[in-house]
């Protein structure tokens, strides 16, 4: 399952811009991105710097003026929206339903792209959104109303309705931003388990440093919606580019008890 | 970290054991489809025995009697069964449209009205009357075939302003499109009034109280295959719907094709909407206070809540006409009154019941 | 109302026959000054049956200005439009220098601007036959024609009280009085209930309204209540239009959803047009009796037999 991003370019100007020179500056521009069957690859930079969209369109969620998204060398376009929902899920920063579903309710609804269209979920169904409530710890609170959970409940829950789509490919965008440190911790070791004992390849959208360095094998550097760099973390989080991402001086060292990379900033560049 | 490793393996003994005694959807569905179903039968059973003549049962199906001579007969099958049956039909219009027109703009406290169809139904039925027009097309009398062509056009319009080819429908450019479109329409209307005279004027007031007694079973052909079109397109939407109520973003990640998702509901909504207007007038209430009823017995999930929202509103609607119509006889309340004095102290009730 | 002095010039003086000039000259200023000399008037009527009336008590030429929905007699067509009951028009009634005003009973706004600008308002006031003569009379006072009004308040009285007494005796059918309706559909009828000028119409013609019980000028029957009540005679009225062989074919076909009213399963009904038959003026007995030719056919026979279509 090998998804390539080619040169995109994209803008949310909603209406198709011809060329790059529209007037307004492009979220995303000229990126091209392998992501690596396997790994937990993170989008790393500033706010602002395109992660989001970038996230969205590896999805198909939106469509680029220039450039396109491919799956095992299809083109996301040409593939039907059930079908890629099969293979790669998404989970957004924040999720706010209209209607008061419970928990249960909303991981079902990641069974959708495995029905039919006029299909109801059966007793596998149930059973696979059970094991992904299990499997985020929040099987208790199947039957709470989601609006009525904590910020990090939340988000667990969203993170089960997305493996309920029993995808390849996950993506996350800030998937620990408003998470307790406790609960930062297990995220981060729930991901890398996913990731080891069933390969599922993730994309990791944050701002975090650290959450970048301890989980990602490997990063992209983004800047101003195109790549300053990408490639293993260990070659590419280096003070050098964290000083042109970020304008700040800051160590990079293996720490010893963690295990991984740490990032500690000192100062203003 | 230990802690919550025990409270997985907890949660995993209890869960299976809740899990597994939930009772599947298809059940539920078929339980809550039967169960209103049922309610709807017998409403629409019972209503035409009662009203502001008394009528013999016995009489009515006294088949010796010559159907002109039996004037119990005649009230039943004439006046009062196709007024319980536009009842049905309109109710259940109304009130599926609200649904789907609230999991498409993501708020339940979206009406059937809210993007103008109901102004551009009103604004043809008031240049229809305004201009004493006499043309009919088929089952369609003048007045509802105007207010269905002024409910078309306004659905139209605002379709036209909200989409661009292939993309997503944004919810905040239609709330906008719509909600322009209604002040517009309204605007049109007031000054239709002020051209008029003083009896155009209040045959216009009368129609926008809202009226089922349709007299006789043609007016129903007229609206009927409208609400089959919108039904059969209603079918392709509930699972759908629960996503789309997520935003697009989350719809499309799980594999909806938002963007025709939206543009069914957004026609198969305004054509119910349109069809029930155009038969009876702007009824209010029903599009808002059956799902919301509905949703406090049997939850969330579109796929009830869509099909047994059809089947209470067609049971709502005629229990109202049947208050409307015995309540003060031999004097009738537009049936409009009657859904919002139920309304509005329902939804005090509901802002009372939250805080 | 210093009006009624024009027009009369002092003669030269001598002693007797001055004496005597200057007696018959107070007289008749006196007696000018308490009633409006006709030729002086400038009448507005906003109120249709009184611009008829006035015409037909042979106020006309006064009249200056008549309201929108004025359209008889065909010299109206000429005059300044007002405006009507919801939109007078008080800056064009003003410039016409009207000294009396008719308005409708409701008009109080208007007629309060009307006196504070000190012209005289003669107020409407709707009701059966018996007010429709009470405000012809009182228009003919207020316009000066009181004698004139007077005449035609007895002619039509004699003509009334000879259409009753050619009907009298005759079986009274009943009789649904339709004023209005949804085109094409048995929606929004509007019918005429127990009292107002209709009913009244209805009755000197020798029908049974059947809405007689109810004490309101207009009833929206539900079709439940039509077949309840049953009429045999179902009479269609309006001020104009449903000419048209055709429309009129239409319009009938429509009841053809209540067969088992008896009005329409003997095919009788029918549609009158004109707007003497609608609007409580003058002409309001000559409509009376198109109601007694659809109501009593037979009665009619030598005369051409039944006129409505």
């Amino acid at each position: 399952m090998l998804l390539q991003a080619d040169h995109l370019h994209f803008t949310y100007d909603g209406t198709r811009s011809s060329a790059a020179g529209s007037g307004r500056t492009a979220v995303v521009r000229d990126v091209s991105v392998d992501v690596v069957p396997g790994a937990i690859t993170g989008l790393l930079g500033p706010n602002g710097c395109g992660k989001t969209s970038l996230l969205k369109l590896l999805a198909g969620i939106v469509t680029p003026q220039h450039g396109r998204v491919t799956l095992d060398g299809v083109s996301l376009a040409d593939r039907p929206r059930r079908e890629v929902a099969r293979t790669i899920a998404v989970v957004p920063q924040e999720t706010h339903p209209a209607f008061d579903y419970t928990a249960l309710e909303m991981v079902l609804m990641g069974r959708h792209p495995h029905l039919g269209a006029f299909q109801l979920e059966g007793p596998d169904d149930v059973a696979v959104a059970l094991e992904a409530l299990l499997a985020t710890g929040t099987a208790h609170l199947a039957d709470r109303a989601y609006v009525t959970l904590s910020g990090g409940e939340k988000q667990r829950v969203v993170i089960a309705s997305a493996l309920a789509q029993q995808p390849r490919i996950l993506l996350l965008d800030e998937p620990t931003a408003s998470l307790d440190l406790g609960f930062q911790l297990e995220i981060q070791a729930l991901l890398t388990a996913l990731n080891r004992d069933r390969g599922v390849t993730m994309v990791l959208a944050t701002h975090d440093l650290n959450l970048a360095a301890s989980i990602c094998q490997r990063l992209v550097l983004m800047r101003g919606g195109a790549v300053l760099a990408q490639g293993r973390t260990e070659e590419v989080l280096t003070p050098s580019h964290i000083r042109d991402l970020y304008g700040v001086h800051a160590e990079v060292s293996l720490h010893p008890a963690a295990g991984h990379l740490t990032v500690v900033p000192v100062r203003r560049a | 970290m230990k802690a919550v490793h025990a409270a997985l393996d907890g949660d995993s003994r209890q869960s299976r054991h809740t899990l597994a005694a939930r009772r599947p959807l298809r059940v539920r569905l078929t339980l809550t489809v039967t169960g209103f179903g049922m309610l709807a039968l017998v409403t629409c059973l019972l209503a035409p025995l009662v009203g502001s003549t008394q009528i013999s049962l016995a009489r009515v199906f006294d088949t010796s009697i010559p159907f002109a001579d039996n004037v119990d007969a005649q009230i039943f099958f004439v006046a009062r069964l196709p007024r319980v049956l536009a009842g049905a039909l309109v109710g259940g219009a109304l009130a599926s449209a609200g649904v789907v027109f609230q999991a498409m703009l993501r708020n339940p406290l979206a009406t059937p009205f809210t993007l103008g169809v109901s102004a551009g139904s009103s604004l043809g039925a008031m240049l229809a009357i305004l201009f004493g027009a006499s043309a009919s097309l088929g089952p369609l009398s003048p007045v509802p075939l105007a207010s269905l062509a002024g409910a078309i056009l306004a659905a139209a319009s605002v379709y036209w302003l909200a989409t661009r080819p292939g993309r997503p429908i944004s919810t905040s450019v239609l709330l906008l499109a719509g909600v322009t479109l209604n002040s517009f329409f309204s605007a049109l209307i007031l000054f239709a009034q002020f051209l008029a005279d003083y009896a155009q004027v209040y045959r216009a007031a009368r129609w926008l109280m809202g009226d089922l007694d349709v007299g006789g079973l043609s007016p129903l052909l007229g609206a009927l295959p409208l609400v089959m079109a919108a039904f059969a397109l209603f079918a392709f939407l509930p699972g759908a719907l629960n996503l789309l109520s997520l935003g697009p973003d989350a719809a499309a990640a799980r594999g909806v094709d938002v963007a025709r998702t939206q543009r069914i509901a957004f026609v198969s909504a305004s054509l119910a909407t349109a069809a029930a207007v155009s038969l009876a007038g702007p009824i209010g209430f029903v599009g808002i206070v059956v799902p919301h009823l509905v949703r406090l017995l049997v939850g969330v999930d579109h796929r009830i809540v869509l099909p047994a929202s059809a089947l209470f509103g067609a049971s709502f609607l005629v229990a109202c006409d049947l208050i409307a119509r015995t309540f003060i006889a031999p004097v009738e309340i537009p049936v409009g009154v009657v859904t919002a004095m139920i309304g509005g102290p329902f939804f005090l009730w509901l802002l009372v019941r939250q805080g | 109302m210093a009006a009624g002095t024009t027009g009369m010039t002092t003669r030269s003086s001598r002693r007797g026959p001055i004496l005597a000039l200057t007696i018959l000259i107070a007289v008749l200023v006196i007696a000018t000054t308490s009633a409006q000399s006709p030729r002086t008037q400038r009448i507005v009527s906003l109120v249709p049956s009184l611009t008829e009336t006035l015409f037909a008590i042979g106020a006309g030429s006064s009249v200056v200005g008549v309201g929108s929905f004025d359209t008889f007699p065909p010299e109206v067509k000429q005059l300044p439009r007002v405006g009507a009951l919801l939109d007078p028009d008080v800056e064009r009634i003003l410039s016409l220098k009207p000294n009396l005003v008719i308005t409708y009973g409701s008009q109080t706004s208007l007629e309060a601007q009307l006196a504070r600008a000190n012209i005289r308002t003669y107020s409407y006031r709707h009701g059966g036959i018996a007010e429709v003569f009470e405000s012809i009379k009182g228009v003919g006072r207020a316009s000066g024609h009181a004698a004139d009004a007077d005449v035609l308040v007895s002619r039509l009285t004699s003509q009334l009280n000879a259409l009753r007494a050619r009907v009298k005796g005759r079986p009274r059918p009943k009789a649904l009085l339709v004023v209005d309706r949804q085109p094409g559909s048995l929606r929004e009828i509007y019918a005429s209930g127990g009292i107002g000028f209709l009913h009244d119409m209805l009755e000197a013609a020798g029908g049974d309204n059947v809405f007689a019980d109810v004490k309101k000028e207009s009833v929206q029957p539900t079709t439940e209540t039509l077949l309840t009540r049953a009429p045999q005679v179902i009479l269609e009225v309006r001020a104009e239009g449903l000419i048209q062989p055709a429309a009129v074919a239409a319009e009938r076909n429509v009841w053809a959803a209540l067969a088992g009213v008896p009005a329409v399963r003997d095919g009788r009904i029918h549609f009158l047009s004109g707007s003497h038959l609608v609007v409580p003026g003058p002409r309001l007995i000559q409509g009376a009796e198109e109601f007694a030719r659809a109501l009593h056919p037979e009665l009619f026979v030598a005369s051409g037999g039944a006129r409505a279509q």
